[in-house]
C-alpha cells in the first residue's frame, strides 16, 4: 500500500494533512456521528475496504478511523463515510463538525482486506459494536459486486438495540436475499424482538460453514478469542480468518512506533491481518 | 470567541501560585484577550456569586470547615482546576501528615500553638473534597503549563493532554547533564514531568514538586539515592516527604 | 575519493573556515559530559570527546519539532531545512544515522527528517577517547560505514581528512587543504583498522544467536527480574541514536485560532507510549514495566534486524550511562539472557 506516498498528505509531506469537507453529519447513537465527506481541492480518495485514514481537527489532533463506505460508492458520488465515536479530545472536536466545516485527513493508509482473495468464495463477517464501521466498507462492497462472491453471511452483535449503528442498512439487510444477516444484542429493551446474548451464539444457528469461507472479525478486543474458537469448530483454517485491529496510532505511516505489536506495525502491516500471521504475537489479541 | 470567566480562590497555601500569575508578563496579558477575571484576591477587590467558567483553586484541603466553600465553588464552576502543588497533591503542606498534630503545631507556632484555628486535619489535595477536572502542577505552578492548559480549555477541550512520564524525559529532551553524572542526587526518575525540567537544567536536583508519576518505583528510587546519590538509608527514605508525602507507600 | 592532511594546529582554522560557510554543529563540553552544539567559538570544539549526551540525529530530527502551523483552519508545513556541517561524528553514530535514514525513507518518506538530512554535510571522526560504557567494537560489525561525506582521522601529528562524496568535496574544495602523503594515509588506515580494539566493553555473542535467544526468551520470567528497578523514564530510548519513535500533539497559540502541531521524541519504556485508544475505550498493551523493558530489547536485538541488516544497536553505550538504575546496558542484559 506504499505506492501512494505523495497522496497520503500534502505537498509530499506525509504529516501535512489534506482538507476534507463535511457533506453530512448525522448523530446516529448517543455517542456516534456518521459523516459523509468529500475531498477538497479536487484531491481523490482511492481506497480499499478495510483501509484507514487519520482524521483530525487542527488544534486537537488526529485519530485513525476505518472507512465506513465502499469504494464503489465513492466512485459514484465522490463521497466517503466515517463514523466517529466521542471518547476523547480529538473525537469530541470531530463530532462537533457541521456540514460545510473542514476536517483534516491523511490517507488512505495501511492494508485493507485482500478483496481479490475473497472473490469467488463464501464470506462471513462478524462485527461487534463499532466494529461494524470498518467492516461496512467490505459489506457494501460485496453487496455492490454481489456476483463476484458466493454465500455471504453477516453477524452483528451490539450491547443494546439503542447502540446499533446504521439502522437503515440493518433494515435493508434484515429482509435482503443477497446476505444472510443475523443479529443479537447483549441486553434487550422493551421493543427488541430479536435474539439476546453474546455474538458467538449466532454460530449455533449455522448448520454448516464451508471451511473455505473467508472470515472477517472486527469488534472489541475480548470478542476475537471467542469468535476464533467457534471458527475452529467449523475447521476454518487460520489463513482464512482476517482480523481488523484498529489500535492507537499517531503517524499512520510506520514511523512513530505507537502502533507496534511485537514486530508488526498496525498502521503499515495492518490494520487488517491474516490471523495466521499474528496469532503468535503476544500483544496482538 | 466569548470571553471565558475565570476566578481564583485560595485555601491552605502560601499564595505563591497566585503571585506567580502576576509575575507572568506578556503571555498572561495576551491571554486576557480571551479571559475575563471575575475574582482574584491578589489583584482585585471584586468577588462574585455568579457562575464561573473556570475556577482555579489554590491551596490544600486541610480543614473540614473548608469543605462547604469548596463545594460551593464546584457548584458554580464549569471547570475546576487545582492550581499548584498544594491543591493538586497536598504539596509541601503534606510534610506534616506523618507527624502528630501537637508536635508539628509546637514546632511551627511555639507558644501560640494552642490557638483553635490552628487545628487541622491532614493536608490533602482538593480532590479529597470535590471533583477536580484538571491540575496545573508545581510549586509554584508552572506558567508554561498554565498557558498550555488554559488555551486548550478555552478551545473547548476537557481532556487536556498532560504528560504522565517522569522528569528525566524532559532533561533528555533539553540535553541536561544528569545530576547523578555530576555526583549529585535527584528525584526526577519518580517525579511527574510537565515543568520542562528547569531545576536540573539549572544544576539543582529535582525535588518532585509536581508530585510523583503513577506507579513511581519508590523502592528503586531509595536504592539509587543511596548507591548513586550518596545518601544514608534514613535520608533516602525521608527524601520524598517534602512534596510527595501523599504519594508515599506509607501515606 | 581524496585524502587531505590537516596539521594539529590547523584544525581550528579548518573548523573556522567551515563556520564561515555554514553553521557547524560539533561536540563541545557541557558539565562532565559533551553535547553536539552549534560552534560559536572554534576553541570549544572537542574532537577528543568520548560520547555526547544525545546522539547527532537531533540535528535532523530535533527532540521537539514543529510539523505544521495553523491559523483559522489552514495548515502550513514547518519544513525549513538549514544547511549545516555536522562535524566530529563517531563511526557508531554514522552507522546509526544510516539506520534512521533508512527508517525515515522506507515506505513513506518523511520529509520532516529527510529535508534536514539532505542539506547536512557530515564529517566523521575517529574515536580518540572511548566512552567507558561503549561496546561498538563488537556489535553491528557487518554494517558498512556509509552516509558521511568526509572522515577525519587523528594521526600522530595532525589529521587525515578523507573526503568520500561530492558533497564533501564541494565543501572543502576552496579551503586549499594539502594532500595527505602516502605515509599519512597509511597511518590513518592503521588507526581506523584497529579502532575497535580500544573499545572498552565487549559483547561476546554473535548477532544471530542473540536475536534468536532473545526472541525465544519472550515468555521468560527473566524480564521481571531485569526490569525490577526500572523507572519507566525512557532515558534509555531518548539517548539512543537508533530510536526514532515520537509522539504528536497539537498546541494552541495565544491568538484566537492559531497554533501548531509538533512531534516529540517518545520511547517505548514510558507507560503512556503503549496506551491504546481503540474507538470506545483505552487499554495498555504493555501495561507493566517488564513488558516495556522487554519490548526495547526485542527492538534492539531482533525485531528490526531484517529491515536494517543489523541489530538496531550500534554499541554507543549511551543508554547504559543514562539509566540511573543502571539496568539498561545491552551488554549486561544480553549476557544475562544468553546465560539463562
Ligand atoms: S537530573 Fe534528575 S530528572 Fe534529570 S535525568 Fe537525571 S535523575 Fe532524571
Ligand atoms: S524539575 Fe522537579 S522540582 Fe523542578 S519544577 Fe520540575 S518537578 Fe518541580
Ligand atoms: S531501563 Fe533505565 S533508562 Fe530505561 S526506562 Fe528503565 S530506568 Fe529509565
Ligand atoms: S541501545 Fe544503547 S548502546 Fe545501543 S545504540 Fe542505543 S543507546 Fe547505544
Ligand atoms: S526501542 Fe522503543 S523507542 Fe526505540 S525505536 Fe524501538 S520502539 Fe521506538
Ligand atoms: S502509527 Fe506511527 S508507526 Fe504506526
Amino acid at each position: 500500500m506504499c505506492d501512494g506516498n505523495n497522496n497520503v498528505g500534502q505537498d509530499g509531506n506525509i504529516l501535512l494533512p489534506k482538507e476534507v469537507e463535511v457533506v453530512e453529519a448525522k448523530k446516529v447513537t448517543a455517542s456516534e456521528t456518521h459523516f459523509v465527506l468529500k475531498m477538497k481541492n479536487g484531491d481523490a480518495m482511492d481506497y480499499k475496504p478495510g483501509q484507514i485514514v487519520e482524521a483530525g481537527v487542527l488544534g486537537y489532533g488526529e485519530v485513525p478511523l476505518g472507512f465506513a463506505s465502499s469504494p464503489t460508492q465513492t466512485e459514484k458520488t465522490g463521497t466517503f463515510d466515517l463514523v466517529v465515536r466521542e471518547v476523547g479530545k480529538v473525537t469530541k472536536a470531530l463530532v462537533s463538525l457541521q456540514p460545510g466545516d473542514t476536517m483534516t485527513m491523511r490517507g488512505p493508509l495501511g492494508n485493507g482486506f485482500p478483496v481479490e482473495e475473497f472473490e469467488g468464495n463464501d464470506v462471513l463477517i462478524v462485527a461487534g459494536g463499532i466494529g461494524l464501521c470498518p467492516t461496512r466498507s467490505m459489506i457494501k462492497y460485496i453487496l455492490d459486486k454481489r456476483d463476484d462472491f458466493k454465500k455471504f453471511t453477516l453477524f452483528f452483535g451490539s450491547r443494546t438495540p439503542a447502540e446499533q449503528l446504521f439502522v437503515e442498512d440493518l433494515d435493508v439487510w434484515r429482509g435482503a436475499e443477497d446476505v444472510d444477516y443475523k443479529e443479537i444484542v447483549d441486553n434487550a429493551d422493551e421493543n427488541w424482538k430479536g435474539k439476546v446474548g453474546v455474538i458467538t451464539q449466532l454460530f449455533k444457528e449455522l448448520d454448516e460453514l464451508n471451511p473455505e469461507t473467508k472470515v472477517i472479525i472486527c469488534g472489541p478486543p475480548i470478542m476475537y478469542k471467542f469468535v476464533i474458537a467457534e471458527l475452529k469448530g467449523f475447521d476454518v483454517p487460520d489463513e482464512n480468518i482476517f482480523v481488523d485491529l484498529e489500535r492507537r496510532m499517531k503517524c499512520g505511516v510506520g514511523k512513530c512506533g505507537h502502533c507496534q505489536i511485537n514486530d508488526k506495525y498496525v498502521c503499515m502491516d495492518g490494520p487488517v491481518f491474516r490471523f495466521s500471521e499474528i496469532k503468535d504475537l503476544e500483544e496482538a489479541i | 470567541m466569548a470571553k471565558v470567566r475565570c476566578a481564583w480562590f485560595d485555601f491552605t497555601s502560601c499564595e505563591g501560585c497566585q503571585i506567580e500569575m502576576t509575575n507572568f508578563g506578556a503571555p498572561f496579558l495576551q491571554l486576557l484577550d480571551h479571559v475575563e477575571i471575575v475574582e482574584f484576591r491578589e489583584v482585585m477587590k471584586e468577588t462574585t456569586d455568579e457562575p464561573i467558567d473556570i475556577a482555579f483553586i489554590e491551596g490544600s484541603f486541610s480543614r473540614e470547615e473548608d469543605r462547604a466553600r469548596l463545594e460551593s465553588i464546584r457548584e458554580r464552576a464549569g471547570v475546576v482546576i487545582a492550581f499548584g502543588a498544594c491543591a493538586a497533591t497536598g504539596g509541601i503542606n503534606a510534610l506534616k501528615n506523618h507527624m502528630d498534630m501537637d508536635d508539628y503545631k509546637k514546632c511551627v507556632y511555639g507558644d501560640d500553638s494552642n490557638m483553635p484555628h490552628l487545628d487541622t486535619q491532614k493536608a490533602m489535595p482538593i480532590s479529597a473534597a470535590i471533583k477536580v477536572d484538571m491540575a496545573i502542577n508545581g510549586c509554584p505552578m508552572s506558567r508554561d503549563e498554565f498557558v498550555r492548559i488554559v488555551t486548550q480549555v478555552i478551545h473547548g477541550t476537557e481532556k487536556v493532554y498532560v504528560p504522565s512520564y517522569p522528569v528525566c524525559v524532559e532533561c533528555k529532551l533539553r540535553e541536561t547533564v544528569c545530576r547523578y553524572e555530576e555526583g549529585d542526587h535527584c528525584l526526577g526518575p519518580i517525579a511527574l514531568a510537565g515543568c520542562g525540567a528547569p531545576c536540573p537544567a539549572d544544576g539543582i536536583p529535582c525535588e518532585a514538586c509536581r508530585g510523583m508519576v503513577v506507579d513511581a518505583n519508590q523502592e528503586s528510587m531509595e536504592k539509587v539515592l543511596q548507591e548513586n546519590g550518596g545518601m544514608s538509608e534514613k535520608r533516602a527514605k525521608d527524601k520524598s516527604r517534602m512534596f510527595t508525602a501523599n504519594f508515599r507507600s506509607d501515606a | 575519493m581524496s585524502g587531505y592532511y590537516i596539521p594539529s594546529e590547523g584544525l581550528q582554522s579548518f573548523a573556522q573556515s567551515l563556520m564561515a560557510k555554514m553553521p557547524v554543529v560539533a561536540p563541545v563540553a557541557k558539565g562532565k559530559r559533551f553535547i553536539f552544539d552549534q560552534l560559536g567559538d572554534v576553541a570549544e570544539l572537542r574532537l577528543d570527546y568520548d560520547t555526547t549526551v544525545l546522539p547527532p540525529k537531533k540535528v535532523f530530527f530535533p527532540p521537539k519539532q514543529d510539523l505544521l502551523e495553523f491559523d483559522e483552519g489552514k495548515a502550513t508545513s514547518c519544513l525549513d531545512p538549514q544547511a549545516k556541517v555536522l562535524l566530529g561524528v563517531h563511526p557508531y553514530d554514522i552507522k546509526a544515522i544510516s539506520m534512521t535514514d533508512k527508517l525515515f525513507s522506507d515506505n513513506y518518506a518523511d520529509s520532516n527528517y529527510l529535508a534536514n538530512r539532505e542539506v547536512a554535510v557530515i564529517i566523521g571522526s575517529n574515536v580518540q577517547t572511548p566512552y567507558e560504557r561503549a561496546f561498538y567494537g563488537s556489535i553491528a560489525q557487518d554494517l558498512e560505514l556509509v552516509g558521511h561525506d568526509a572522515f577525519l582521522t587523528k594521526i600522530s601529528d595532525g589529521y587525515v581528512l578523507d573526503v568520500v562524496t561530492e558533497k564533501g568535496e564541494k565543501l572543502i574544495a576552496d579551503l586549499g587543504l594539502a594532500d595527505a602523503s602516502a605515509e599519512q594515509t597509511s597511518e590513518a588506515e592503521g588507526v581506523n583498522a584497529k579502532a575497535d580494539e580500544d573499545c572498552p566493553v565487549k559483547l561476546p555473542f554473535a548477532a544471530g544467536d542473540v536475536s534468536e535467544k532473545v526472541r525465544n526468551s519472550f515468555k521468560s520470567e527473566i524480564w521481571d527480574e531485569l526490569s525490577k528497578d526500572c523507572f519507566s523514564c525512557g532515558s534509555c530510548n531518548l539517548v539512543c541514536p537508533t530510536c526514532y519513535c515520537f509522539d504528536v500533539q497539537d498546541e494552541w497559540g495565544l491568538g484566537a485560532s492559531n497554533g501548531k502541531r509538533y512531534r516529540r521524541w517518545d520511547g517505548c519504556l514510558s507507560s503512556e507510549f503503549s496506551e491504546v485508544s481503540v474507538q470506545g475505550g483505552s487499554e495498555n498493551f504493555r501495561e507493566n514495566r517488564a513488558e516495556r523493558y522487554r519490548h526495547r530489547f526485542m527492538r534492539k536485538t531482533a525485531y528490526l534486524n531484517d529491515k536494517l541488516g543489523a541489530p538496531a544497536c550500534v554499541g554507543c553505550g549511551r543508554c547504559a550511562g543514562a539509566c540511573t538504575a543502571d539496568i539498561a546496558d545491552p551488554v549486561n542484559t544480553i549476557t544475562r539472557i544468553m546465560e539463562s
